[in-house]
């Protein structure tokens, strides 16, 4: 698994390519809860995973939860079909917010 | 010739260590699509495999790297069983519980996704270790 964190304007999009897995979340979760503090915005694509167990919606759920409490955005974009597969599976989309592209992400108030 | 098994039948013998789960993710998918489930469906049971295998590696062996999971994976007159053996410690079933659907908790979806997915699922303890079974049933539509 790669990822890759930039900034735009006041937010961060951090983008992930690979499996995210049992294995792999805890790095994604590292840099999620590093990237939050820093920013109004933190924009997840979501569109080069291959793969998510519950372990990843696990760190997205927490990382969710942690915006919230610092009255931050975190947002995901691009699900890839295996992702949306997996959401679908333990239906969790509904808290999440979730758009299709990263301009949508980072503009949607 | 007659030695032959009628049908496929996987044995792995892995670490607990996460690394090694994208070698069986890697296996189970073709199988489950060769038995003939489509793309969805192969999915959700390689997800619900490498759920299982997750819960041996956290709960029965915390995380350590060095525990033993044997893997069967079968296909049956009726669909697929999946065997997982383990020698870690044993699994409270009180805990072993689905979380709710569509809440926000983090905990629990793995065992949520394994009973969904999957038609019947059930963990033993036997002579030689704890010992999780799930079938799944392939409907063929007429």
């Amino acid at each position: 698994m790669k990822i890759s964190v930039r900034d735009v304007g006041n937010a961060k999009v951090v983008e992930v390519d690979g499996d995210v897995d049992l294995g792999t979340s805890p790095a994604l979760r590292r840099t999620l809860f590093d990237a939050l503090p820093r920013v109004a915005r933190l924009a997840l694509n979501l569109g080069a995973i291959r793969y998510i167990d519950s372990s990843g919606i696990a760190t997205l759920i927490e990382v969710l939860k942690d915006s919230q409490r610092q009255n931050k955005e975190f947002v995901l974009f691009g699900l890839s079909p295996a992702v949306q597969e997996v959401f679908r599976l333990t239906h969790v989309i509904r808290i999440f917010r979730v758009f299709a592209t990263e301009q949508e992400a980072l503009e949607a108030a | 010739m007659s030695d032959l098994p009628r049908r496929l039948q996987l044995k792995f013998a892995m670490p607990s260590d996460p690394r090694y789960l994208p070698v069986v993710r890697g296996t189970i998918g073709p199988l489950a699509a060769l038995i003939g489930w489509d793309e969805a469906d192969c999915l959700a049971i390689t997800l619900a495999l490498d759920e299982a295998l997750a819960n041996v590696i956290r709960h029965a062996y915390n995380n350590r790297p060095d525990g033993l999971i044997e893997l069967e994976c079968r296909e049956c007159a009726e669909g697929l069983e999946i065997i997982l053996l383990d020698n870690g410690n044993t699994p409270d079933r009180a805990k072993i519980c689905a979380r709710k659907v569509g809440c926000d908790q983090a905990g629990g979806l793995g065992t949520h996704i394994i009973k969904d997915v999957m038609d019947t699922v059930s963990y033993e303890v036997s002579p030689e270790g704890n010992r999780f079974v799930a079938t799944k049933k392939l409907r063929r539509t007429p």
